[in-house]
């Protein structure tokens, strides 16, 4: 009995906190994505936005559930999260510098071992940053920032991801290129990709995000409907709680 | 750049180098190899043996040589290591027509070159133990007095100037060390001695009461300890914090080692002694002749140093001379069937019977236990 | 650090490259021709390839630190050593043993360690080396300790073995150049690729699906399979075997080897085993001055080429383009 009208939830998470020795970095959180949609997440610095990302990753240790289409995600098996279609960009991009831009790709499909199904994908990859395709060759460490972060996520997109989490990746860009990366992420949205983005600029992401949830001292603060925030005050009100 | 030429310049200079390795231009004279670890865990002894062996050269020269010609060495440094030692031995071999040797004590260093060694026909006569293969051995010549006599002097000792009767065995895991161990177990009870404990021991322990506490505990009243270096006094001084009724007794060593120990122990402190460290204390004797032939120089040249593994190499170049004066060639084969004949040989460490079934020639005990007493050494009759 | 392996990929067709590799082939071929002790010390430095490839895969590649694989090496080089000398077996079978206990030896203490990082990792494989080397000496009846194991037949299959020292030096350039060449295959593969980018970054690894932890294991097992070999082929070469062969020394001349040659770089260790051969005996006339000249060469190029002498044609390129 399936209901084309309700949303179904790609991402169910339940009470998942994390901590670094002493410090509580995640108190427990609940939070939804629900199929093609765009959440933002915002905070300002240390809140626990590149935490949550990691949690849900199971790159660290981490209490409660997070659920893929109903299913339990393991914990602490990131290769098992990506497996199941959940990719992270991390913060910092974590691009392989000594590698070329080529092997950087290959590294995105690692799971994958079909060689047609890998060139289908390198070439709607490079169709969507063309400016990768003129710099296979190179060095990954050799391109600039921008052409790493579109790397980044290209790399991301080669697993063919169900759900893409973005750590800030507008860290440390020029306005343009930022504009163009978030005009990117928004046309794959639009092609049904589900996405977790985690921005401290929120006025960028606000026009294009669904909903967003409001990160403050690891816990959340606020879920906000971005049609409602109709000024930048409106949301400085927000993080002063 | 530059730096990239300063590079490639340094490549060709190496290059060139290497190019000109010398070969063997002074037809006249009789070259000695020596592979020593002039530097590593060995330093102390081959730095000595070395010292040694160039004394006795410069003596033999001093009389003309051997059959007219003039004796050479060639040393190369092993470092202490068995690598080392292989590409040290083919150098000498291919690059300076090295003719005999006369190596030190790096035992590994000489079993890991001895097959090259024998298939250039080149005698060697060493400052370690002989290596283990027979087609090996028949090249090789040792100046060292068995691993028993260390022993036997001591348990001699224990037997006939104590009431002990109980006997404990600390060593460190060298091969010497264990030839020693496996002799005195071997011999004990031929003194009407019980060993009632062996214990081994790393060369850099920083403590041994444990090991010498067990012994005593059951019921050693004698330390036989074996090996070289610092754990001696590191011996003496567990036993005197442990207060334990007990004696120590030392293989082989430079005696400056041992003063500090005898300051710790006393009276209950004995080490093995060769003739040559004792030599004012010996009575006349051809053997304190020849102690006295390599002592003047050798004091002239180093004052007191210790004459223990110098002396050995004196007697390797001069067995050395002596077997190519004797079969009036230094080809290899000649040399090498000279030396097994090199019977009744009187050397600084005692008299060597080379035979063709025996290339350790010491075969009477020349040994002495001797304790220091007020500063002065002092042989224990 | 950004680029370490296209030092490989720009290189080629580079003169630089060609005076390099023009060099070593000048130099194998005037020792091959003229005999004498340096064949030994290329055959050396030939072992040496083997031993270093290894280290590569694990340190290079993968970014990980071992100052244990002499364990593995001693492993091979015994196992070799007791087997034919003791008991007579063929070499080939012998090695195999010795590479088999390698790796189950690496998957054992791997799997544990592995999961230590930076100095703990260091730390640990010290001690494994460590370790070996007192079994080394401690397990008489087996090694014979501090004696060692002589009287080692020469490599051979069967009636037919190498017993000329030309004939060894063939031998091992082939198996020096099968190390290399397996070492590149590696690097071009999915594993390779996967060792580097644990070395990249374990967690953007991670993130992507490779299973970091595992890679690491593999690329430990796969490096300490090229040290057993290489301690197999000392043995047989030499003959002889003790536990000073497998010794620290053998850790720090690996290292000097990887560091000079160029880490991570595909042809680096080879270069660097040969220069590091080399350049002793090129000062040995200096006699005490030898070690002091040999250390200050070593700093001149890791002055001159921090990133090792596989980085030559990469300098000489740059140097071009600035002229240019
Ligand atoms: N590895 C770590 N060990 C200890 N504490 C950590 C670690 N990583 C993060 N923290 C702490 O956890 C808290 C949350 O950090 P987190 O990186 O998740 O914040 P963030 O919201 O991503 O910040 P930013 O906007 O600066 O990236 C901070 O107080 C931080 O200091
Ligand atoms: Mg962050």
């Amino acid at each position: 009995m399936k209901s084309i009208a309700t949303p179904t939830r790609i991402l169910e998470i339940e009470g998942l906190s994390a901590r670094y020795g002493h410090v509580e970095a995640l108190r427990p959180v609940d939070l939804h994505v629900d199929e093609g949609e765009l959440v933002a997440v915002l905070g300002p610095n240390g809140a626990g936005k590149s935490t949550l990302m990691n949690a849900i990753m199971g790159l660290v240790p981490t209490q409660g559930q997070v659920k893929f289409r109903g299913r339990a995600v393991p914990r602490r098996a990131p290769a098992a999260a990506a497996g199941l279609g959940i990719v992270l960009v991390p913060e910092g991009r974590g691009i392989f510098a000594p590698m070329t831009v080529a092997e950087n790709l290959e590294l995105g499909a690692y799971l994958l071992n079909d060689k047609h199904e890998y060139a289908r994908r390198t070439a709607r990859v490079l169709a969507m940053f063309p400016r990768l395709k003129e710099r296979l060759a190179q060095t990954a460490g050799s391109l600039s920032g921008g052409e790493q972060q579109m790397l980044a996520v290209g790399r991301a997109l080669m697993s063919e991801p169900k759900i893409l989490l973005l750590d800030e990746p507008s860290l440390g860009l020029a306005p343009r290129i930022i504009d163009e990366i978030l005009q990117k992420l928004g046309e794959l949205n639009r092609q049904g990709l589900s996405i977790i983005l985690v921005e401290q600029k929120a006025p960028l992401v606000l026009k294009l995000a669904n909903r967003a949830y409001l990160l403050s001292v690891g816990s959340i603060a606020a879920e906000i409907d971005p049609r409602t925030i109709k000024s930048h005050d409106e949301l400085v009100q927000y993080y002063l709680g | 750049m530059a730096q990239f030429r300063f590079t490639s310049g340094l490549l060709l200079a190496g290059a060139v180098a290497l190019s000109g390795t010398s070969g063997a231009r002074a037809q006249d004279a009789y070259k000695i190899g020596m592979s020593a670890g002039l530097t590593g865990y060995a330093a102390t002894v081959d730095r000595a043996w070395r010292d040694g062996v160039e004394v006795a050269i410069a003596a033999v020269n001093a009389a003309g040589g051997v059959d007219g010609r003039k004796l050479e060495l060639v040393v190369e440094d092993n470092r202490s290591e068995p690598q080392e030692a292989v590409t040290a031995y083919r150098k000498m071999l291919s690059s300076d027509k090295v003719q005999v040797f006369a190596s030190g004590c790096v035992s590994a260093g000489n079993f890991a070159a001895a097959p090259l060694v024998v298939r250039a026909e080149t005698p060697m006569v060493l400052c370690s133990i002989l290596p283990q293969q027979p087609d090996h051995v028949k090249w090789a010549f040792t100046t060292i007095p068995q691993p028993r006599f260390e022993v036997e002097t001591r348990l001699e000792y224990i037997q006939k100037k104590t009431q002990i009767k109980k006997i404990g065995v600390l060593h460190d895991p060298s091969p010497y060390a264990n030839a020693q161990k496996a002799a005195a177990e071997k011999e004990a009870k031929d003194y009407g001695l019980e060993i009632v404990g062996v214990e081994q021991y790393k060369t850099d322990d920083a403590d041994l009461s444990v090991q010498i506490q067990k012994m005593y505990a059951a019921g050693a009243r004698a330390l036989i300890k074996i090996g070289l270096g610092g754990t001696t006094l590191t011996a003496a001084k567990n036993i005197k914090q442990l207060d334990l009724d007990m004696i120590m007794l030392t293989s082989l060593e430079d005696i400056a080692v041992f003063r500090p120990v005898a300051e710790v122990l006393g009276d209950k402190f004995f080490f093995v002694a060769s003739p040559s460290q004792v030599y004012d204390e010996i009575e006349s004797s051809p053997l304190k002749t020849e102690i006295g032939k390599f002592l003047t120089p050798w004091r002239a040249k180093y004052k007191d140093r210790d004459p223990n593994w110098a002396g050995r190499g004196w007697d390797a170049v001069m067995l050395i001379a002596a077997a190519a004066g004797k079969a009036k060639s230094v080809e290899g084969p000649k040399v090498r069937d000279a030396l097994e004949s090199m019977d009744n040989f009187q050397g600084t460490t005692g008299i060597y019977h080379m035979s063709a079934t025996n290339h350790q020639g010491i075969t009477e005990n020349p040994l002495l236990l001797a304790t220091i007493t007020g500063g002065q050494v002092k042989v224990v009759k | 650090m950004n680029s370490f392996n296209t030092i490989w990929a720009n290189g080629r067709g580079n003169l630089a490259t060609w005076l390099l590799w023009g060099l070593a082939a000048v130099f194998v071929v005037y020792t091959f021709a003229s005999g004498g002790y340096l064949i030994a010390v290329l055959q050396f430095a030939l072992i040496y390839t083997v031993l270093v490839t290894g280290l590569n895969i694990f340190m290079g590649f993968t970014g990980q630190v071992s100052f244990g694989h002499n364990a593995f090496a001693a492993i091979g080089g015994y196992s070799s050593a007791v087997l034919t000398a003791t008991y007579g077996w063929e070499p080939l079978p012998a090695g195999l043993v010795g590479l088999a206990g390698a790796l189950l030896c690496a998957l054992v203490i791997g799997y544990p360690v592995l999961r230590l990082r930076g100095h703990y990792l260091a730390m640990a494989t010290l001690a494994i080396g460590l370790i070996v080397y007192e079994v080394a000496v401690q397990w008489q009846s087996v090694t014979q300790g501090y004696m060692g194991i002589s009287g080692i037949a020469p490599i051979g299959i069967g009636r037919f073995t190498i017993t000329s020292d030309r004939g060894l030096l063939v031998f091992l350039m082939i198996a020096a150049a099968l190390a290399l060449l397996s070492a590149a295959g590696i690097r071009r593969s999915r594993l390779g690729r996967a060792f580097v980018a644990a070395a990249g970054s374990e967690d953007a690894a991670r993130a992507l699906g490779i299973d970091v932890a595992r890679y690491k294991l593999i690329a430990f097992m796969i490096s300490a399979a090229y040290a057993a070999i290489a301690g197999s082929l000392f043995a047989h070469a030499v003959g002889f075997v003790s536990p000073e062969v497998f010794g620290l020394p053998m850790v720090v001349m690996s290292f000097t080897m990887l560091y000079v040659g160029g880490i991570g770089t595909i042809a680096g260790p080879a270069l660097g085993a040969i220069i590091i051969s080399v350049l002793p005996e090129s000062f040995r006339t200096f006699k005490d001055y030898q070690d002091l000249a040999y250390g200050a060469a070593l700093i001149v190029i890791l002055i001159y080429a921090p990133r090792g002498l596989a980085s030559l044609p990469e300098l000489w390129a740059r140097w071009r383009r600035r002229s240019a």
